[in-house]
């Protein structure tokens, strides 16, 4: 065993590199996983929970809706408001116990994570859908737009744009989260970073090596966010058409690229 | 005299316990342009809302074509797309480009391809010069122009009446310029019509009928040289001088 630190960590990675590494990996695949099936739930539930209900609307589809709503957001509430690694003691013991069902470690995983990034994403959506200028519904509603067609086409385009933000927060939550399930014996990385801490009894070693991976995997995650978010926002300009030879069609030149041609 | 296409019956319109519209009767035949005036707070907007049922109407009753629309059984997307509107602030979708704007509507309510859909939203486009900007986005364009493309939305989907909410109370006055000869120039074409508008001059040019309101109550109503010239009732007279003086 090295004296230094650093000799030590080198020593760490060359012995123990791939365990890392599939740890981390593990934890990517659950936390993006898990936070693109919660996002899906989370559009399902917010939606719903905002279907507008109107006296028009018959007394059984109003009853129905309400109790709908009514479990949706029970859900919400516990989900929220329970902790996930007591969740996932629960759930994955539980539907042993109860009903005789043993989950693969994997199922258990994606579906904690999910289910309750469900719960958070549900909040954002309806979040995301009543921030949209009411405008928006009623110049769609007055071309003869039916509710869902206007969701479809206005509302939710510009709503997912809008929580793209909480979106990316809700995976880097979930990539470091994944650490929770290593109660339930997930070898993600924080269950990889343990055993090889306990092995040669390096903990500040092993446990620096595993921060830097995380960081790493979250941070390029909120940049490759932050690309994403650029790209659906468009282009700042746009292209005249017209059939005028002698205009410029293409916006608006930018101003320092003249400046250079000047010079 | 035709039938009429709309008809309002005793409607009435009541927020909690605020009455805003109070047993309001009128009607409008094919290609008729009826203009709305009358100070803020007097009920236009919430009319013009309720007839294209954006406002449930409390009392009364809305006959289009003599089929009550406020009835429960009656396709409220289905009447909607045959009674456009154009709104203060607009309304464009921010999420679609303005040949988009323009396409959309036909495409998810009329059920048109996309071809058919990109040429009658160049042709409306055009109509209302804005032909050149179909790639902008509604950010990237001034107030006149995103009320050119609304109009034009609004036309795409080929209504048989179009309401205007004050079209140009949001714009500077050159915009209104634009946006009214647009809206004259649809006049001429014979698109039947309800503006609700603060420009006097404007309604006095091109309306057939002028619907004065205050309080919630239809207070007079008439050809544009009986209201703006011969005004009887009081309010009228009052609420008009103001406009002289200005």
């Amino acid at each position: 065993m090295p004296s230094t630190f650093f000799g030590r960590i080198a020593y760490l990675i060359e012995l123990y590199g791939p365990s890392f590494l599939r740890g981390a990996w593990y934890s990517l695949v659950i936390a993006i996983v898990g936070t693109f099936i919660g996002c899906v739930i989370g559009l399902i539930v917010g939606i719903i929970k905002t279907i507008p209900v109107s006296k028009k609307d018959s007394t059984a589809k109003r009853v129905f809706l309400a109790v709908v709503k009514a479990i949706l957001s029970a859900y919400v509430e516990i989900f929220r408001g329970t902790p996930m690694m007591a969740q996932a003691m629960l759930i994955y013991y539980g539907a042993a116990a109860l009903f005789n069902f043993n989950m693969s470690m994997w199922f258990a995983a994606f579906f904690i994570v999910s289910i309750n990034t469900g719960a958070y994403m549900a909040e954002t959506v309806r979040g995301g859908i009543i921030s949209i200028d009411p405008g928006q519904t009623e110049g769609a509603k007055a071309i003869g737009m039916t509710h869902y067609q206007t969701m479809i086409s206005v509302i939710m385009p510009q709503a997912l744009r809008n929580i793209m933000p909480q979106i990316g927060n809700n995976l880097i939550i979930n990539i470091k989260d994944t650490c929770v399930l290593s109660t339930i014996g997930v070898v993600e990385l924080f269950y990889a970073t343990k055993s090889v801490a306990g092995a040669l009894y390096t903990y500040f070693e092993a446990f620096s090596i595993a921060m830097v991976i995380y960081f790493v995997m979250t941070f390029a995650c909120s940049r490759l966010l932050r690309l994403l978010e650029n790209k659906m926002d468009g282009p700042d300009n746009y292209d005249l058409a017209t059939t005028d030879t002698l205009t410029h069609t293409s916006g608006m030149y930018p101003f320092k690229k003249r400046e250079a041609e000047n010079e | 005299m035709s039938e009429a296409i709309i008809q309002v019956n005793h409607l009435s319109k009541v927020f909690g316990k605020n009455t805003v519209l109070k047993d309001i009767d009128f009607e409008v035949h094919p290609q008729d342009v009826t203009s709305i005036i009358g100070p803020s707070g007097s009920g236009k907007s919430t009319l013009l809302r309720c007839i294209n049922l954006l406002e449930e109407p409390t009392g009364g009753a809305i006959l289009y074509h003599g089929t009550d629309i406020t009835d429960r059984k009656v396709d409220v997307p289905g009447y909607r797309s045959k009674v456009g509107m154009v709104f203060q602030n607009f309304n464009l979708f921010n999420n679609h480009t303005v040949l988009g704007n323009c396409m959309v509507g036909q495409i998810k309510v009329l059920k048109k391809s996309r071809e058919e859909a990109r040429k009658k939203a160049m042709f409306y486009l055009e109509k209302v010069g804005m032909a050149e900007y179909i790639n902008a986005k509604p950010r990237q364009i001034s107030g006149g122009q995103k009320q050119r493309v609304a109009i034009a939305r609004a036309l795409a989907m080929e209504p048989e009446v179009l309401l205007f909410d004050e079209p140009t109370s949001a714009l500077d006055p050159q915009m209104v310029g634009e946006v009214l000869e647009v809206m004259r120039q649809l006049v001429k074409e014979g698109l039947t019509m309800i503006i609700v508008t603060h420009e006097m001059a404007f309604a006095k040019d091109v309306s057939r009928r002028v619907i004065f309101m205050r309080d919630g109550v239809i207070q007079e109503e008439g050809t544009p040289q009986q209201i703006f010239d011969h005004p009887t009732n009081e309010m009228t007279k009052d609420f008009l001088s103001r406009f002289r003086q200005a």
